[in-house]
Formats: C-alpha cells, structure tokens, sequence
C-alpha cells in the first residue's frame, strides 16, 4: 500500500511539468473562454457586457457559422479516412521492407516536422506555379484546374496537404503498434494456412487496436480544429466555401466586426462538439479493445 | 526496435530545442554589445549631465522599409541626445502586414501597447474611442500637413494620428501597350469597352486578376463607390449608416466589375497580389485595378515598364470618374504611454523639415506636407493630376466587416457561386449588421 503512493506520487511529480503547462495554457484560457463567450466584448474595449446566452442564440441562425461546421465535418470524414488508412498501408509496407527501413521511416515522417502553416505555403507555389507549369509546357492539361477557385480541387488540394503533413505521424504510432505484435503468433497463423491478407485482417489488425485508438483520437481531435493547412492554402475562399470553423471563428474575431465575445462562443461550441465526439469514439473503440 | 525509434525523436527534439535556443542567445547577445557600444560613446560626448534615459516602444506596418526607417529611428536617438541629453532607445518591431492588426490588438488587450503604433486610417474612429490614441491637433508638425488630407486623419474635430501613407489610386496601365494600340486613357464605361477592344485586336489582354487575396478584388468596389457616389449619390453612405440606403441604388457598378472580369488574365483566383504585380509588370496585362503601392513590386520586376495612372470610369458620366484619394496608414501615439512626451517628439519628429524629405521619399510615400519637396515619381504624378484638378474624392470609410465582404463576395462572383442580387442582399445585410453592432 506505502509503497503504491509512493509510486503514484513519483508517476504525478513525472507528470506535474507537462501538467502545470496544460493548466496554464489550455485550461485557464479555455475556463475564462467560457465567461467571455457571454459577453459582447469587441478585443480592443476595456468595457464589456455581461450579455448571457445571446451570443448563442445569435449562432443558431448564423448560416455562415454552419456552413464551416458542415465543411468541417465533410473534412473530418475524409481525412479521417484517407490519413489512417494511407499511414496503415505505409507502416505495413516499410514494416515489411528488408533494407532500409530506417531511411523511409525518416522520409515519410519528414513533413510532420515541417510546421503545416510553412507546409501549406510550400504547396501552394506547387499548385500555383508548378502545376500550370507542367499544364502549359509538358502539355499535362489534366493538371489546369482552378486549384482555389473550384470548390471540389480546392477541398482536393486540402485534403493532399492535410495528409502529407499527418499520414507520417500516424505512420509512426501504428508501426509500434505492428512492432508489438508477437511474431509466434503470426506463424502460428501461417502453419494454418492463412495467406497474407488473412494473416493481417485476423491477427495483426485486431492486435493494434490500441494504436488505431490513439490515431483515430488524434486525427478526430485535430482535423476538427483545422485552421493552419486551409489558412495558407486558400485562405477559405472563394468566399467562404472552404471554411472551417477554426477560419469562421479566426475572422470573427481579428477581422471584420471584432466580437472577441461572439467568436469565444462559437470556439466554446466547437469545444463541445470535439469533446462529445471524441467521447463517443473513444468510449466505442475501447470497448473493441477489451473485447480481446 | 523501438527503444531505438524512441530515443532517435528524443535526441532530434532535443537538438531542435537547442538550436532555437542557441539562436536567441546569440542575438541577444549581439543586441547587448550594441547597448554597450552606444553607451560608451555616450559617455564621451555628455561629461556634463548623465542622460536621461528613455525606452520607446514602436511598432508598424511596413516590413518592406524596415532599413529606412530603422535609420529613421537611430538619427532620432542621436538627435534627443545631442539636442535634450536624453538618450532614447527604441525597439521597433515591423510585424507583416497581414498579421499587423490582430498582434496589435493583442497587445493592446494583453496591457503591452507599444508607445507609437501604426493603424488603418479606416480604424481610427474605433481606436479613438477605445482612448488608445492621444489627441494630436495642436502639434506642430500637424499644422504642416494638407489640409485635405488631414481631413483623413480627423475624428469629431481631433487629430488622432499623423498621416504617413497617403495614396491617390484607381487603375494602372502599362503606357506602352496603350501607346501600341494607339489609345488614351478612357473618361468614360463606353471608351472603356473600346480600349478593351483596342487592346484585344493587338493581342493583349486588358485586365490583370489577381483575386487570391480578398482585398485585392475588393478594390474594384471601392473605386466604383468612390467615383459612383461622388458623382451621382454624395449622401448614400450617409444614409447607409441610417440604415436607409441600398446597394440596389449603385448597382450600376457591376457593369464595370463583370467588364473587368470578362476582359481579365485567367487562373486569378491563384494568383496572389504579389504574383499579379511581377505579372503585370512582364506584359501580362495592359492594365491592374490596384494601388500605386504596388509600383514598388512593378518596377523591380521591370525597370523598363512605363507605369500610368487613370481613373476608373463607372457609367458614361465623366464627373464619376474619379481617383480615390486616401490615407492608409496613420501613427498613433497611446494615450497612456509611459514615456508619452518622447513618443509624441517622435510623432512629430516623422514630419521634421530637415529629415522628413529623405524618408518619404526613400519609402516611396507620397508628399502630405508643404515640407516634401521632392519629385514624385510620374505615376504619382499622373493620378495627383486628378486631384488637382479636383476629381477626386475621400476614400469611403465602409465598415470594415463590409470591405471584407465585399472582397469574398467578388471572389464568388469571378467563380460564379454567387449573382448580382445576391450579392446587393448580402452585402445589405452585412452593413445593417455592423450597424446594428456599433450602437
């Protein structure tokens, strides 16, 4: 029993640094985020109003509010899909390599340490430049689209750039995730008579679980939140169509108008929705690993 | 295996770590030597009196003249000092300017307001009545300005700023091309269509795009208000305000807008201002509806362009074609600076009759004291012209949610997600909002 306490108490003081930062940074603001997102503060005034629930209620008809909550949405959706399924396929695939293993580990994880805002510019001199360039002189017209201007390649030319910059990331979790994987029993399976398809959907997939809770966790809690990847790519335009509710609540509160208050409320609800979802993922995907 | 991967990113982060590190010491270091320079030469030239020691605080929008006024600045200090034995230090910071207004506003909220702060001239009633801006009316470098464009600077009768950029703009147009084609500028939206013509026959293309950024197509909105209710309308902002007017009253004003558009380079949603401008100025287009701050860009891409300025026509009525005649950005002083005398000396420092000449013209600025004596460039020139004859008129102060509307809105209109009628409800609505908002 002491000696239980004991442990916690070193497993708490391991943790207090990265614990005191979280307190300091994330929840304090997102505590106080909740008070101002019930006033009409405009960010420059000194003077506010305590105003309730109309900030939220005003939400509820603001159509363009909704409409980055839906586009959102539909970005969650696909990159939740794409990422995983690309960083699985490459983690199984470099897994399996021979030689080299080290070399395309370190490729592909590469553009995770590039910060996406920088990412995003990049890619943008590639679908400005670069792509008419091949469109016009090597005659590859397939490639002149109206990369911003066109809502479909727009979102196209998202979702590229949101899984260049993650698949590397996630690529890394699910090959530890492979790496804990016993090998007898992986042989066990293949004296039965299970070929390569089999031997990964029945036994390997179901044993990481855990790696795909995590990766699922974080692409849900991240994508929800996109901001950086659209702000550099098409700066949410044209108009509004690619908008996320990261963009909306940015330019509700540093442009236009200025409500602080206003965009406070709508970051409060954004909160909310990250938080039930990623509950209910959790909650479903946890219970699939107990099952085991 | 993994105790490999493991401490592999451990040692790549802590290295990252190190090298952020490592690159702040060594400037911190580099800017300590320099105080200890300046202190020691201090000490030679004041024997008599220890000099009062100031620190100032500065920050502004304008990246591209970080040399010119960082030199500004430093004959500043040696001038307090040789002139008041107070030796000034000051940190300027030049954020870019796309960020400028939302580090400004957190420092503001944050209680880290710099002494002397750039703003959008558009901006200076809100920051005005937040009593973030110190009342500049009986300065003396004030009373050389312009009157007109002091007008810019005014809120309820105060000067709150001093003016820096001023600007008379509307559309640019490559001399020779016109030339080519055998053309004038146009006065009128008929000699317009003709010009784009003209222009088309001998195989250019009249309008440069570049509607990537939001602004950059916004500015087709402003010049054709500008011209249109000037000419025609001089009370519909008025009455926009009271919620009594409509964008149906000038709608004639997308006549000219879908013209441009019609007539314009291709692929100008990915084309950035930047881009447009180097563009341009390599033959691109004939002519660009943006602002004479953009000539920087276009004779550095090309020294040999020759840059005109006309105004844009909105209808067949030559009294609304007109040049907007704006102040863009102002420098003001906070109110509650601690060192509020020195930055209110520096305010007026930036229009001083020996030194002032020498930075505006370095920057390009244009002449907004009878102290500037210089010559202006000829595209400078071209749109004065205008002024001077009298057509021009007070850039329109719209709410800024507006402008920015404005901007999106144009962006779907060249995509085609939105019409002329939408477009006259929304933007309606975006102004009742504001409205609405500022009560």
């Amino acid at each position: 029993m002491q000696s239980k306490r004991k442990q916690n108490f070193s497993l708490i003081m391991f943790a207090l640094p990265a614990l005191v930062v979280y307190a300091v940074f994330k929840l304090y603001p997102a505590v106080t985020g909740i008070f101002y997102s019930m006033t009409n503060w405009n960010g420059l005034s000194k003077e506010y109003d305590f105003i309730g629930l109309k900030n939220f209620r005003e939400m509820l008809s603001d159509d363009y509010f909704w409409q980055s909550v839906i586009f959102t949405i539909k970005y969650v959706v696909v990159l939740l899909v794409i990422a995983n399924v690309m960083a699985l396929v490459l983690a199984v695939t470099v897994e399996s390599v021979k030689k080299g293993k080290g070399f395309f580990r370190t490729i592909f994880c590469l553009p995770n340490m590039i910060s996406m805002i920088i990412g995003g510019y990049m890619w943008r001199f590639i679908f400005y430049k670069v792509l008419y360039y091949m469109a016009d002189n090597w005659g590859w017209k397939f490639l002149d689209q109206s990369w911003v201007g066109d809502t479909r390649y727009a979102f196209l030319s998202i979702i590229i750039v949101a899984s260049w910059g993650c698949v590397g990331y996630l690529m890394i979790i699910y090959m530890a995730g492979l790496q804990g994987v016993p090998t007898h029993l992986l042989e066990a399976a293949e004296l039965d008579g299970a070929n390569g398809w089999k031997k990964f959907w029945n036994v390997t997939f179901p044993l990481i679980q855990p790696a795909l809770t995590v990766c699922l966790f974080w692409t849900l809690n991240s994508s929800f939140q996109v901001f950086d990847v659209i702000y550099s790519l098409t700066g949410g335009g044209p108009g509004r169509a690619t908008q996320s509710v990261a963009v909306n609540i940015y330019e509700e509160a540093f442009r236009g108008n200025i409500r602080y208050g206003y965009a406070t409320a709508k970051s409060t609800v954004l909160f909310l929705i990250i938080l039930i979802i990623t509950a209910i993922q959790l909650k479903t995907t946890q219970s699939k690993e107990e099952e085991l | 295996m993994k105790k490999k991967l493991v401490s592999m990113m451990l040692l790549l982060a802590m290295t990252l770590t190190a090298c952020g590190n490592g690159g702040e010491n060594t400037s911190a270091d580099s800017k300590a030597g320099e105080v200890e320079e300046t202190a020691s030469v201090e000490e030679v030239s004041s024997e008599t009196a220890p000099a009062k020691e100031v620190e100032l605080n500065i920050m502004m929008s304008f990246p591209q003249y970080m040399d010119q006024w960082e030199d500004y600045c430093d004959q500043f200090e040696a001038k307090m000092l040789a002139e008041e034995n107070v030796k000034v230090t000051i940190n300027l910071e030049m954020p870019s300017a796309d960020q400028y207004d939302s580090i400004l506003q957190a420092r503001l909220t944050g209680d880290d307001t710099p002494d002397l702060f750039t703003i959008q001239a558009n901006n200076i009633q809100t920051y005005a009545n937040a009593g973030y801006l110190t009342d500049l009316t009986n300065e003396e470098s004030i009373a050389k300005v312009y009157d007109n464009v002091k007008e810019t600077v005014t809120v309820d009768g105060k000067v709150m700023g001093v003016p820096i950029e001023s600007t008379a703009w509307s559309v640019l147009y490559n001399k020779q091309m016109f030339e080519d084609a055998g053309i004038t500028p146009p006065e009128t939206l008929d000699e317009l269509k003709a010009v784009c013509v003209a222009l088309q026959e001998k195989g250019y293309t009249p309008f440069m795009l570049a509607f990537q950024e939001q602004w950059v197509p916004q500015l087709m909105t402003a010049v054709t208000l500008g011209g249109k209710t000037t000419g025609d309308i001089p009370d519909w902002l008025e009455r926009m305000y009271k919620d009594e007017a409509s964008y149906e009253e000038v709608r004639e004003i997308f006549d000219v807008i879908n013209l441009i558009m019609e007539n314009g380079t291709k692929r100008a949603m990915e084309e950035g201002s930047e881009v447009g401008a180097a563009d341009f100025a390599n033959g691109a287009a004939a002519m660009f509806v943006q602002g004479t701050w953009s000539a920087n860009t276009i004779m550095t891409t090309n020294p040999d362009m020759q840059l005109g300025v006309f105004a844009l026509p909105v209808n067949n009525n030559p009294e609304c074609t007109r040049i907007n005649l704006a102040t863009s950005t102002v420098l003001g002083v906070y109110a509650n600076g601690l060192e509020k005398e020195v930055a209110i000396k520096f305010a007026n420092y930036v229009l001083d009759d020996n030194d002032s000449s020498a930075l505006f013209q370095a920057c390009g600025f244009n002449p907004i004291s009878s102290i500037h004596a210089f010559e202006t460039a000829s595209w400078v020139q071209d749109a004065y012209k205008y002024v001077e004859e009298g057509r021009s008129y007070q850039d329109l102060v719209l709410p800024s949610s507006v402008t920015d509307e404005q901007g999106r809105l144009l962006q779907e209109l060249y995509v085609g997600s939105v019409d002329i009628d939408g477009i006259i409800e929304r933007l309606d609505g975006a102004f009742k909002e504001a409205n609405e908002l500022s009560k």
